[in-house]
């Protein structure tokens, strides 16, 4: 699944870790869903929208 | 917000490994392997205990090791999504490990073919220790792939 999730992170000039800390996940996570390795799951992906004051829609695309 | 459990606090040479939450996770283990130790080593000097005596005592170890279960339960829930889901596929990866090797060894053995250590089937100590290799493989294939 394709998602903006570095593009929004480089916005706020936040490292990985900055960002895995703020959603209470691991830094190899964050890696994985910014390089589409991994689909997080609903509650994460609302955690990460909420985080970033976007609907997951727009985050996030099929 | 509450941190989660690492994989790599409990890794040596990962950087961030931590004695203390090494510890955490698998005190029990090293319970487990001094009392499986020690029971072999008592039921070879003592050959006069009854069946039942010996085979409890030799079920000796299953205690701490439940609990080490458990401790790995406790870090497991506490781990993030993608972390737990690495390790349900090394876990899952082990126990089909060690039922296949199992399999193979006790098909062989009933077909007279000599395998060595695994002459007598897995026991607990080879069944824990077949586990722990084969778990190390899944969890190694695991992370390549997230990485």
């Amino acid at each position: 699944m394709k998602n903006r999730v570095k593009e929004l992170r480089s916005a706020r000039e936040w490292s990985q870790g900055e960002l895995a800390e703020r959603l209470a996940v691991s830094r190899q996570t964050i890696n994985a869903i910014e390089t589409e390795k991994y689909d997080p799951s609903l509650p994460l992906a609302l955690k990460i929208g909420k985080l970033f004051k976007l609907p997951v829609e727009e985050i996030f695309e099929t | 917000m509450d941190k989660p459990n690492i994989m790599e606090s409990v890794e040596p040479g990962s950087g961030q490994y931590s004695l203390k939450a090494d510890l955490r996770l698998n005190a029990w283990l090293l319970v487990a392997t001094v009392t499986h130790v020690a029971v072999r080593i008592l039921i070879k000097k003592q050959t006069e205990w009854s069946p039942l005596t010996g085979g409890m005592l030799a079920l000796a170890p299953l205690i701490p090791g439940l609990l080490y279960v458990r401790s790995w339960v406790r870090f497991i829930r506490g781990l993030d999504e993608l972390q737990r889901r690495i390790q349900l596929e090394a876990f899952l990866f082990a126990a089909l490990g060690t039922v296949i090797l199992g399999a193979v060894a006790s098909s062989l053995n009933a077909h007279g073919v000599s395998t060595g250590l695994l002459k007598n089937g897995l026991g607990l100590g080879a069944s824990f220790m077949a586990m722990l290799c084969f778990w190390s493989i899944g969890w190694g294939i695991a992370k390549c792939r997230y990485k």
